[in-house]
């Protein structure tokens, strides 16, 4: 045997032909989903900036047009002067009480719908009914029964935030370990006792689920209130400035909501590994 | 020798669960209706049971809720169907083509999540007041639905199926008839839910803010003019119709696809 063949023998089932590639093309495959997502928004986000540069467009819709950099120079703008955190303010206070009373009334009542057979059977068609209606044909009446301010915002949060707490909630205590619940009895407990050891916290995942839900919806809620029954808050000055052909305005307050919603539902995250920490397949999905 | 008979549960407790709902809801018409027998009625604030109905009957008879119902329907449809048609290809080819999907993804996300209802006054401002400002709402708000879902339709697929039916000597065609529309439609139905209630949003934003015809616009003006037993009559009617809309589909899921349990 020649030398050459001696060393090929040697190396011949340790190393595949191909092992040089493998480094790099592992990398791009891990890369490769994020790269082309925000690729792909950069590029838009580009695009659009220099869109009135390139299109020669009439005085009119000149108007109209903005572009990234304008919104952000706006957005920047409400911020260092603090024009925006009265409405803000407005706007959240809303979002906050509607989103707690929503809790409140949505927690417990979806525990009892969950656990007595017939409530549920008795609530079930007011449940449907409000849930499949979107909230904002409700407006001009709730404007009528709690004028133009807090209240009638507050109103239709609540209704948007409700039923998906209740919704989920119920779904959650149905599918609660009976066989927990037998032992728990079987040492003694009141009703009160199993929601309070047992069903409640198996039921976690599915009001957090139900919460996340809630959020989005009393973000449109406060939105939509704000838009046609409100004297401030940020939806209002939205509306002016959309009236006022401020577009730039518009998508900044956009963005803020956007902004908002994301923040509320990373606190219910933190909230639910937070109170997630006794189980033992800490592994979240949702 | 045990005797062995049927046991059949009677009519009541089979239909249990809608027997109890009917009652619960006649029991909350009477006790509405009831309840003005103690408390002060102020027809400004609230109306009842009968009034609402005779008010109901008259809007039908005057053809007003009919022809503002229709003036409605127009720009949900239209808008539903023109976001069915470049939704669902779009999520298609995204859950199809890994790539695409990889680039879309995070755009439609952003979409997905913020309130563009927000947007809403812009565009009527935009595009106008009548048809075509109502119908570019609706899209906008449903168009995103329908993308995941046909998007998730797609990655659902069972790549194992896929397998089967090509070894099986199965062309393109086959692929498409036997193994992908069963898979995505379920998805696609469950996405026309969603998108519908945005639908019905869309129509009755875009009507609040800025229109002279429509049901939306109808209960803001019954609202003005505190005519509250025929305000109340058209609420009841959006009501009637979104539940129809939802509940018609999910009993449509439930019969076609029984295999789906759920979402």
């Amino acid at each position: 045997m020649t030398e050459i063949q001696a060393l090929k023998q040697d190396f011949a089932g340790a190393m595949p032909a191909d092992t040089r590639d493998i480094p790099v093309k592992r990398l791009w495959q891990r890369f490769e989903p994020i790269a082309l997502g925000t690729g792909t928004i950069v590029i838009l986000l580009l695009v659009w900036e220099f869109l009135p540069r390139i299109i020669p467009m009439k005085e009119g819709t000149k108007l109209f047009f903005t572009v990234p950099s304008q919104i952000a120079g706006t957005l920047w703008d409400m911020f260092a002067t603090g024009s925006i955190w009265q409405p803000l303010g407005v706007s959240a206070a809303a979002f906050t009480v509607g989103l707690l009373l929503a809790v409140a009334a949505g927690l417990p009542l979806g525990v009892l719908l969950g656990r007595s057979a017939t409530l549920n059977a008795m609530f079930d068609p007011f449940i449907t009914a409000f849930n499949a209606t979107p909230r904002l044909v409700f407006l001009p009446l709730l404007m009528l029964w709690f004028g133009i301010g807090l209240w009638s915002k507050v109103a239709i949060v609540f209704l948007g935030a409700l039923f998906p707490i209740l919704i989920n909630t119920y779904e959650g205590v149905r599918n609660a370990d009976k066989v927990l619940i037998n032992v728990v009895r079987s040492f003694g407990a009141t009703e009160w006792d199993i929601a309070r050891l047992v069903v409640v916290p198996n039921s976690l995942p599915f009001i957090v689920v139900g919460l996340r839900l809630a959020i989005g919806r009393a973000v449109l809620g406060v939105v939509v209130a704000e838009f046609f029954g409100s004297q401030d808050g940020l939806g209002v000055v939205m509306v002016r400035a959309a009236s006022q052909f401020k577009v730039d305005v518009v998508f900044a307050g956009l963005i803020v909501f956007a902004a908002l919603s994301l923040i509320m539902t990373a606190l219910v995250k933190l909230l639910e590994d937070r109170m997630s920490r006794w189980r033992p397949e800490h592994v979240n999905a949702n | 020798m045990a005797k062995e008979f049927a046991y059949r549960a009677s009519f009541a407790q089979q239909h249990r669960k809608v027997l109890l709902g009917t009652l619960a809801v006649v029991l909350f018409l009477a006790a509405w209706q009831a309840i003005f027998l103690v408390v002060p009625f102020d027809p400004l604030f609230i109306s009842k049971p009968s009034l609402i109905a005779a008010g109901f009957v008259d809007l039908v008879q005057s053809g007003e809720l009919v022809h503002d119902l229709a003036v409605s329907a127009a720009p949900f449809f239209c808008g539903l169907i023109a976001a069915a048609v470049i939704g669902v290809p779009l999520g298609i080819v995204m859950g199809w083509r890994a790539r695409v999907g990889y680039a879309l993804d995070p755009l439609m996300t952003v979409f997905y999540a913020s309130p563009l209802v927000a947007l809403a006054p812009l565009l009527v401002i935009f595009f106008g007041v009548g048809l075509w400002g109502k119908t570019i709402i609706v899209f906008f708000l449903s168009v995103f639905p329908f993308i995941f879902n046909a998007y998730a339709g797609v990655h659902a697929v069972d790549r194992l199926l896929i397998s089967v039916v090509r070894s099986l000597g199965g062309g393109e065609w086959d692929l498409y008839r036997t193994v992908i529309f069963p898979s995505v439609l379920p998805y696609v139905v469950a996405g026309a839910r969603i998108a519908i209630g945005r639908a019905l949003i869309a129509v009755l934003v875009g009507e609040f803010f800025a229109a002279s015809e429509g049901i939306g616009y109808a209960i803001s003006r019954l609202g003005d003019l505190f005519a509250l037993d025929q305000m109340f009559g058209c609420i009841l009617t959006v009501m009637v119709i979104a539940v129809v809309l939802t509940e018609g589909i999910r009993w449509g899921e439930r019969t076609a696809f029984p295999w789906r349990v759920g979402r």
